[in-house]
């Protein structure tokens, strides 16, 4: 055989191979998303039976007693979905606002240990969950903040702030420091500079933030399952738990719900899905 | 009336110090260059004039009012910047109304105000675009044009030319030229460029190292450089200099013994014994028989031509005086061999002579 | 001269003040808790100061060792086949001609996950009776009888091994494959012209361009190791006796279950360090690779 033929064939090969890595990859990323929603809409029996039932049948009872109130899980999902939006919407909007002036202090001023500062910032989001729930509870438990909108708001713009600093800092570190100048000469005050002209500019990099600290609320467990305790507080993740007893656990309800939890995230992202890769990297590597 | 007028101006970082206590007085509608190599300080100057680096210390006053501790927006100037700095998210149109909209102007003025400065700087069919689809000379229209909707007493340049190719960069300073003459403001402009010094300048400030060297018009800066600094940075190409000592005869002694007489103008400066340079451009020395008209006091040199860089109109020689590589100037060119030995004038009136130790031109 | 406090600190403080109310305060009360016998149903022993043993009875605890111990081999584990995959992921992906927004799409949706879900939808997928692994194996023929994923201990650790690599492989992908558009195309096409062979391209072109993009993946990673929590938590507890039993499902047990808060946040000492040692690590990594390539300022 010669030369040419047994590099045609290694590229087959190697073609071959490609894509079906490629593939098999794909499949484990999806499977497991698809497997809950499929499970979301069959009937209990069908979940639980033995041998495998291959063909599935459609239902909406999952969803019907989900947002039927009391039905057979009795899980109030409204209030669930609705603390989860407070808390998530509300401390997104406060991380930003907090998180995008520490991100401009540290992309346009010169201060003595900024280093120091930023990766100290960075540390404190490092502190685990778990470890921090544990004092935090008994802090919160003194000054009442147990079971609030108000307490869990507070925890995640704390957990929120410093990874916004960070994407901030590499959004505004992007945008020639003339603009703003420019924006001043023209007449700006150095606060209308910065809404003006810096935010406007910077608003995709912010977006991106936004979604990454709503994702982070929106999804958090180890904190709010402690700091949670009524209806009135409690978000989905914690949620989830409702339909775990002793030994059983309502599989279908609780893919409907973990379906409810997944739906705004998805479309979140997918909105500005090009944002937060650029987000990202322009945040780490540039910076 | 609008002058500007810098005292004593200090500009410390930290312990450094960028600008070493500056005077200027600039006149109402002068075009003043501040011209000098990267770091010299001259941008941290103009920066100071737009209030948008502080002052450490002296007094700088826009049409006699001392600006200081004024925000950029309340000095009434405009400013073109090396980027030009255009607003990414607005359309030229916005870019141009900008200020006027924050001056919370009435929508028809700046409707106007914006027509009118696109019109003098052909940005017309422009208007509805973003930045990011303009070529690199027109943004640097745009730019301008934001500057001149303001309406400013003066207008600051910083290095506006300098992202531009070789040959945008000849036909927006044409268009520079043309606008100072059009609106007539006091315009300070920023380059490290001398040829646009040169050309732009009704009045050029040379600095090096945060002070400043020379003030002059380019023909002052041109015929009678202060020191051997400002010899070699204006004028192209540099001036050659030449190292010698001053010997009792009145003449300066080159390396290999070769003397040339001291020039008339510096002939009461020197001292025998003294360490000089000789500087003289390329323009002042000439094969015989292809110079301009031969004036003054003339040397006879031979020198040995080592390469030649034909313009057109003139070709640039460089020879070997003395062992050293001196350039000279060659009109209605013939073709020259390296290694053609030719006969020069060097031009005695347009020699400098500069102390060797200080580099201070001597004479009088 | 007018003193006034400058710009950054007013911008910053409010940063400051949130993360200390929240995250500072109790930290500090954490740390004196840890030096009393702190426990949940009797208040007043908060005010009993016992030195050090807590911290001694940590460090001669079997128990804690090893899930210490286990918790570094998860994360190394773990991290490590996260970046490999990561990176094979995003070869892969660069090398696609067609759809390949499609599949960055795709690639991007474990993000969206909680971990909680992560670990309540492997719990599902790997129950041994109706998961969906197991019934896929014997529908298959593979395997007669039901593999028990999450009662056996070392079928237990692959699986949470697994849930976590699931979730967290695609941040790595994604940075490394945003890394691979942004490689300049010369250096590459110069070393084909000089007879580099495509594993020698990648071995010094690509692999050293694509550092800091790793170490940005690593370094946002390491902010959230603990994330894995919620997935232990959920998918085994620590079970089955112990085997899957990571630093922070031992905390959580001993402060929550046990109410003895003290011994706990001696514990969770003990686990803030290690995540501040993963993190200050990167960050060095990180700044150095950014300063060879010249990106840094």
């Amino acid at each position: 055989m010669d030369r040419n033929q047994t590099h045609r064939n290694r590229r087959r090969i190697y073609k071959a191979l490609h894509f079906f890595g490629l593939f098999l990859i794909m499949e484990v990323i999806c499977i497991p998303g698809l497997w809950i929603v499929l499970n979301s809409f069959r009937p209990t029996v069908e979940i639980m039976a033995k041998p495998p039932v291959w063909n599935p049948t459609f239902t909406l009872d999952h969803y019907r007693a989900m947002f039927g109130g009391a039905g057979e899980g009795g899980v109030p999902v409204f209030l669930y979905f609705r603390n989860s939006l407070i808390v998530s919407v509300t401390s997104t909007a406060i991380a930003i606002l907090i998180g995008m002036g520490g991100g401009y202090a540290f992309a346009r001023y010169r201060f003595a240990f900024k280093n120091s500062y930023f990766v100290g910032l960075m540390l404190f989001r490092a502190v685990p969950g778990v470890a921090l729930s544990l004092p935090l509870f008994i802090v919160f438990a003194r000054v009442g903040l147990i079971d609030t909108h108000f307490g869990l708001i507070l925890v995640y713009v704390a957990m929120n702030v410093p990874f916004t600093i960070w994407l901030t800092d590499g959004f505004f570190r992007q945008i020639p420091k003339e603009l703003h100048e420019a924006a001043e000469i023209d007449g700006c005050t150095r606060w209308q500079a910065f809404w003006r002209v810096e935010f406007p500019v910077a608003r995709s990099g912010v977006a991106s933030a936004a979604i990454f600290a709503f994702l982070t609320s929106w999804n958090e467990f180890a904190l709010a399952s402690q700091l949670t305790r009524s209806v009135g507080s409690k978000t989905m993740p914690v949620g989830l738990l409702d339909f775990t007893a002793e030994f059983t656990i309502n599989w279908g309800g609780m893919c409907a719900l973990a379906v409810l939890m997944i739906l705004p995230a998805l479309i979140l992202t997918f909105i500005v899905q090009k944002h937060l890769i650029a987000g990202l990297t322009f945040g780490g590597v540039k910076g | 009336m609008t002058e500007v007028t810098l005292s004593n101006v200090v500009k410390r970082y930290g312990k450094q110090q960028a600008v070493h206590g500056i005077d200027l007085d600039i006149q109402d509608g002068e075009f003043l260059v501040l011209v000098g190599p990267s770091g010299c300080g001259k941008s941290t100057t103009l920066r100071m004039i737009a209030g948008l680096e502080d002052i450490s210390d002296g007094e700088i006053s826009i049409g006699n009012r001392v600006v200081n501790d004024l925000p950029p927006r309340e000095r009434n100037i405009s400013m073109v910047f090396q980027n030009y700095a255009l607003y990414p998210h607005m359309t030229v149109r916005e870019n141009l109304g900008f200020t006027l909209q924050i001056a919370k102007q009435p929508e028809a003025q700046i409707t106007r105000a914006v027509n009118e400065a696109a019109g003098i700087l052909g940005l017309d069919e422009l208007m509805d675009r973003k930045p990011a689809e303009l070529s690199g000379g027109q943004r640097q229209r745009v730019a301008m044009g934001r500057a001149i909707v303001r309406q400013p007493d003066v207008f600051l340049f910083d290095e506006p030319l300098s992202n531009l190719d070789a040959k945008l960069r000849t036909q927006m300073r044409v268009e520079i030229k043309k606008l100072h003459q059009r609106v007539g403001n006091t315009i300070i402009y920023v380059t490290h460029d001398q040829v646009e010094a040169m050309t732009l300048a009704d009045r050029i400030v040379l600095m090096r190292d945060g002070h400043i060297v020379q003030v002059g018009t380019p023909l002052e800066l041109f015929n009678t450089p202060v020191n051997t600094f400002a010899a070699t940075f204006i004028g192209s190409p540099p001036m050659n200099l030449a190292d010698g000592v001053v010997s009792d005869a009145g003449t300066i002694v080159l390396r290999d013994s070769l003397t040339i007489p001291v020039p008339k103008s510096a002939r009461a400066h020197v001292k025998p014994g003294q360490k000089v340079q000789l500087g003289f451009r390329a323009d002042n020395l000439m094969p015989v028989g292809h110079a301009v008209e031969e004036k003054g006091e003339l040397v006879d040199l031979e020198l040995t031509v080592a390469l030649t860089e034909p313009l057109g109109t003139e070709t640039l020689l460089f020879a070997d005086l003395a062992g050293l590589e001196v350039q000279a100037k060659m009109l209605n060119p013939r073709p020259v061999q390296p290694g053609e030995k030719l006969a020069f004038h060097l031009m005695l009136d347009k020699t400098h002579v500069f102390d060797a130790a200080s580099g201070v031109a001597l004479r009088g | 001269m007018r003193r006034r406090i400058p710009e950054w600190f007013v911008l910053l403080l409010p940063a400051f003040i949130v993360i200390a109310a929240v995250v500072l305060i109790p930290l500090i009360f954490s740390l004196y808790s840890s030096f009393t016998p702190y426990k949940l149903t009797r208040p007043s022993t908060l005010w009993r100061w016992i030195g050090t043993a807590n911290y001694e009875k940590i460090l001669t605890d079997v128990k804690f060792w090893s899930a210490f111990g286990r918790t570094i081999l998860f994360l190394t584990i773990a991290l490590n086949v996260e970046l490999l995959l990561g990176l094979l992921i995003a070869l892969m992906v660069n090398k696609v001609t067609w759809g390949q927004r499609t599949l960055r799409t795709i690639l991007m949706f474990p993000m969206m996950f909680s971990p909680i879900l992560v670990g309540f939808q492997f719990k599902f997928i790997f129950n041994d009776n109706i998961g969906l692994v197991n019934n896929a194996l014997q529908s298959l023929g593979v395997s007669n009888a039901a593999l028990p994923w999450l009662v056996d201990g070392n079928l237990a650790m692959f699986s949470i091994i697994f849930a976590e690599v699931w979730m967290s492989t695609s941040v790595f992908a994604i940075l490394i494959l945003a890394g691979l558009f942004a490689i300049p195309q010369d250096p590459l096409e110069a070393a084909k012209v000089d007879g580099c062979t495509p594993w020698q391209t990648f071995r010094h072109i690509t692999l050293p361009f694509l550092m800091p993009f790793i170490f940005i993946a690593m370094t946002i990673r390491s902010l959230d190791v603990a994330r894995a929590y919620d997935i232990v938590q959920i998918m085994t507890g620590g079970g089955p006796a112990g085997r899957t039993e990571l630093l922070w499902t031992l905390m959580s047990r001993t402060g929550y279950v046990d109410a003895r808060m003290g011994l706990a946040n001696a514990m969770g000492y003990v686990s803030i360090l290690l995540s501040i040692a993963f993190t200050v690590y990167f960050f060095k990594k990180l700044s150095a690779a950014r300063a060879e390539l010249g990106m840094g300022g």
